[in-house]
């Protein structure tokens, strides 16, 4: 099959993050440093190596780039300074602009300017509809129950309706991440029963990261500090994410706290506090080759889970010490940064929550459908194909 | 002539005065009009031909930094006003080196010649210096006999400074050279010895150049020398002062693999062929003369003196010679190569003095042996001439070259020692297996590309693709790598593993630079005037680089180089010109020479 070469490509990657893609050499120190590159992915030099070339049909079928964690070893041992770790974190936002199929993610990339008016035009849009709604509505002064500014059972319904849409996106870009890395991507044929072998994979990964884990083998004090706060945060918000869309109306009675569904939300809470107050940080000190550059879609990302989890608990204080009025304006805030927030959520880096695990999992399967290809024919399929 | 005068500035050249030089062109013969068209100027053709004709010129001079910038648009001009378009002539001052003490001097000069239609080089030409027909070579490595032996051989008396006990450098430790396969030694040892013997070379061992002052042609030059408390022309060799000496040292030329005393002879070929004693570790100078002393008492022939003071000699030198050669990076500091924490895991150089027939093991490859220390009560390796060979073994390229934390620079040998490194061990031991990890195979000199091909087909597995981890399994060495031709990574157990070493300036370098008054490039080696036209000269004239000081090459370019460097000097002598910096040519002596050149 031929294959079409885009030469553009790595200018196009340079506006995702990969600056120094042309400075390497194929070495392959990075390849040999990784602790996730194993016999069939051999990477980040393959990932360099394609972009190099402009090979966009390999890159954008490529599987690799949800296999980094981006422990930054690569980029510390790279002899060229070309940067491979930060190249594979470009890959994979030039991945989700790729998979989705709107056109919004690869825009939202792109510039920083687009999205942020984005992001402040959903924000003011939902503002002037909660309080139109509230004020029609409702009273002010009365945060649940009869009369409340924003009802409770409004709100979630107002949560599913835009839960259920951005679920729709995940769910196309996610068949279209498979359709690319599994069908058009797969070197060897994918017989069906490997999906059902592999399916604990999804999971496994899905909560508890372990391969991030393994990034942090290698570190002079491996406290695993970075997989843990990751962790916490993804759960956090996973939990956080469940309240508020099926729990929401006991979350919000009150000012009594109902044990039962708070105890949830403050774990949650913790972890997301931990969590952005720690990535914002070391964003800011650059404390790891990870932390050193910082994209704009990354500020926006942990900027406005900071800001949520800020209002969040404010709105909550609030409400428990019975200031309805205040409580019920931080309430509209929170909504006026959680409601852009949502529906970026297929368009933005949180796109990985899916991703990622999905692409382990594609991996596993292809991994170990590649193996026993060799071992068939005994030669190296991939070196064939 | 009627001449006109055009100032264009390219580059903002505020330490030139260009007033200055307007004023001085102005009172040339000939000169009908000076402008100044400032920095950067818009010149536009039809002005110009007004002005030719109004001035009726015949002849323009474009000067500044770059006048050729500007040359095509007074060319067209002058066509334009029926002059002969031939006759612009151009007075560049960059070109002509118009910058720091002479700037003025230097650009007026080049303005006069270019008013006089006489090209600059022509005039501008050094008076001769009286020449000091002596020669000042500092280094004894290959590079520096060879000068020495060149200029030696011509009659002309060579003074060869070397830092340590005895001539040879790197080379003598070489056991085998790339591409030919040819034994170092065979090589080297003759020059050796006809340096040793060679009426017209004063060799000075264990010397230092301390101060170098005067001018080209003629340089006094301070050297220390430490004495060697051994008498060159009564020893005879006979190793019963090395026997009975107590203290053990690692021997700097085996590459520390070794063991020697602080009475000793680097190797037995040295030259010359006597014995030293080293002041850092003989206990009869460490305690002032209190304690041991053995050796002077043992010496049959009575030529130790351990008390016999250092030396200072005043030379007076025409032409002076660096060959200063190099020193491995110190690769502890690469510290995913595990060197100096896993036993089996050496330089290049190590591995040379491993497999030299005149090393510790008499050119048998072993891996290291294990045995305690009586004195410390602890565990040392060393190699043993009962060694178990390796029967795999991983040499790494680029090993802090080519690399941005470390040597940006390519260290151009590395590639085709280890190749050679592959052959030897491949000639040595049967049924090994050698990894080689590269990055490029820099194959780039006469038969290299065929010595890269032969070793491949010798059954070396050659891995396109560098290392990057080095780690122990039990007794084991783990290599493991990139073969990005099959975009796999490979891991190999070995035995051994050699680490192709980057290679930077000897140590001492930069105090030479500045005793030298020599800049050096921004990785440390010596600047030569021009790499393409002058790759032997420096900016200070009579002072010249050789090898490895100048930059990475093998033997063979080191060798060229100092046969060239020897024709530098040669022609000095011989002339008596060119030896002086164009600084010492006054103003008033290229005018009054361009008129003569102007008159014929």
């Amino acid at each position: 099959m031929a294959i079409r070469i885009n030469p553009q490509l790595i200018d196009v990657l340079d506006r995702f993050g990969a600056e120094d893609v042309q400075l390497c050499y194929q070495c392959g120190d990075c390849t040999t440093v990784c602790h996730h590159a194993d016999e069939v992915f051999a990477f980040p030099r393959k990932s360099m190596r394609q972009l190099q070339m402009g090979l966009e049909q390999k890159i954008e079928t490529a599987l690799e780039p949800w296999l980094c964690y981006y422990c930054g070893q690569c980029s510390e041992q790279c002899p060229r300074e070309a940067d491979p770790g930060e190249t594979m974190m470009s890959l994979r936002r030039w991945l989700i602009g790729r998979y989705d199929f709107t056109g919004i993610a690869k825009q939202f990339f792109k510039s920083r300017v687009t999205e942020i008016l984005a992001v402040v035009g959903v924000a003011v849009l939902t503002g002037l509809f909660l309080f139109y709604y509230g004020f029609t509505r409702g009273n002010i002064n009365v945060y649940d129950g009869e009369g409340a500014f924003l009802p409770s059972d409004f709100i979630h319904r107002f949560d599913l309706i835009i839960g259920s849409v951005m679920l729709l996106f995940v769910i196309i870009n996610a068949a279209r991440m498979w359709y690319f890395t599994m069908i058009m991507g797969s070197k060897v044929a994918i017989p069906w029963w490997l999906y059902i072998k592999h399916i604990l994979v999804l999971p496994w990964q899905f909560f508890t990261q372990k391969r991030y884990a393994k990034c942090e083998n290698e570190r002079d004090k491996p406290i695993f500090m970075p997989w843990i706060i990751h962790l916490g945060l993804m759960l956090g918000y996973l939990i956080m994410l469940l309240l508020v869309m099926v729990f929401i109306e006991q979350l919000q009675t009150g000012p009594a706290i109902n044990w039962k569904v708070h105890i949830f939300g403050y774990l949650a809470t913790i972890g997301l506090t931990i969590g952005t107050i720690y990535f914002i940080r070391s964003r800011l000190s650059k404390n790891y080759v990870q932390y050193k550059k910082s994209h704009g879609t990354d500020w926006v990302f942990v900027t406005m889970l900071f800001i949520i989890v800020v209002t969040g608990i404010a709105q909550h204080i609030l409400h428990r010490v019975g200031l309805f009025e205040s409580a019920n304006v931080m309430y509209v805030v929170h909504l006026m940064v959680v409601v852009p927030w949502l529906l970026r959520m297929p368009f933005s880096k949180w796109a990985h929550l899916v991703f990622r695990p999905l692409g382990m999992y594609f991996a596993a399967i292809q991994k170990e459908a590649i193996l026993r290809q060799e071992a068939i024919s005994g030669t190296f399929a991939i070196s064939i194909k | 002539m009627r001449t006109g005068i055009f100032f264009c500035q390219v580059e903002d050249g505020k330490n030139l005065n260009i007033d200055a030089i307007a004023k001085y062109s102005a009172n040339l013969t000939g000169v009908e009009i000076v402008q100044i068209m400032g920095f950067r100027p818009h010149l536009d053709v039809n002005t110009l031909r007004e002005l030719i004709l109004t001035n009726n010129l015949d002849r323009i001079v474009v000067a500044g930094d770059m006048p050729g910038y500007f040359k095509p648009v007074f060319t067209k001009a002058m066509a334009l006003a029926g002059r002969n378009p031939e006759e612009v002539r151009l007075a560049s001052f960059q070109e002509h080196g118009a910058k720091g003490d002479v700037a003025l001097d230097r650009a007026k000069a080049t303005v006069a010649c270019a008013n006089m239609a006489v090209p600059f080089s022509l005039v501008a030409v050094p008076s001769g210096n009286p020449v000091s027909h002596a020669t000042l070579v500092i280094g004894g490595g290959i590079a520096g006999i060879q000068a020495s032996l060149e200029i030696a051989n011509a009659g002309k008396l060579v003074y060869l400074v070397e830092q340590t006990g005895t001539i040879g450098g790197h080379m003598a430790m070489f056991d085998k050279t790339f591409p030919t396969l040819d034994c170092a030694a065979c090589i080297l040892t003759p020059k050796m010895v006809s340096v040793g013997q060679h009426d017209m070379i004063n060799l000075l061992t264990n010397s230092r150049v301390t101060e170098v002052s005067g001018k080209p042609g003629a340089y006094r030059v301070k050297i220390h020398q430490r004495a060697r408390k051994v008498d060159v022309e009564s020893c005879v060799a006979c190793n019963i002062c090395v026997e009975v000496c107590p203290v053990k040292v690692e021997s700097e030329f085996d590459s520390k693999i070794s063991f020697r005393k602080a009475i000793y002879i680097p190797f037995p070929q040295a030259v010359p062929n006597a014995y030293l004693v080293d002041n850092e570790h003989c206990s009869f100078i460490l305690s002032e003369g209190q304690k041991c002393g053995v050796c002077v008492k043992k010496c049959p022939k009575e030529c130790i003196n351990l008390n016999a003071p250092d030396k200072d000699f005043d030379i007076e030198v025409g032409n002076i010679i660096i060959a200063t050669g190099y020193e491995l990076l110190d690769v502890g500091k690469i510290e995913q190569y595990g060197y100096g924490k896993f036993p089996n895991v050496l330089t290049s150089l190590e591995f040379e003095r491993l497999t030299n027939a005149s090393g510790t093991t008499g050119g048998r490859i072993v891996t290291k042996s294990k045995r305690i220390n009586k004195k410390t009560d602890k565990e040392e390796w060393f190699f043993a001439s009962d060694g178990i060979p390796p029967r795999s073994v991983a040499i790494i390229h680029c090993v802090g070259s080519r690399n941005k934390k470390y040597n940006a620079y390519c260290s151009r040998v590395c590639c085709m020692y280890s190749l050679k490194f592959a052959h030897l061990i491949k000639e040595k031991i049967p049924n090994v297996n050698v990894y080689e990890f590269y990055i490029d195979m820099r194959a780039f000199g006469k038969g290299y590309e065929e010595f890269a091909e032969r070793i491949r087909h010798e059954g070396t597995f050659v891995v396109r693709g560098h290392s990057a981890s080095v780690t122990m399994d039990n007794d084991h060495l783990i290599v493991k790598g990139e073969d990005i031709m099959i975009e796999r990574l490979v891991e190999f157990k070995v035995d051994m593993v050699i680490l192709a070493v980057g290679l930077i300036p000897a140590p001492g370098t930069e105090e030479l630079s500045r005793i030298l008054g020599i800049n050096r490039d921004s990785d440390g080696w010596f600047s030569e005037l021009d790499y393409n036209g002058n790759p032997t000269d420096t900016e200070r004239g009579g002072i010249y680089v050789a090898g490895m000081c100048q930059a990475p090459k093998d033997i063979p370019d080191t060798v060229a180089q100092a046969s060239a460097v020897a024709a530098g000097v040669l022609r000095s002598i011989t002339s008596g010109k060119g030896i002086g910096h164009l600084s010492n040519v006054s103003l008033s002596d290229i005018e009054a020479r361009a008129k003569t050149v102007h008159t014929l």
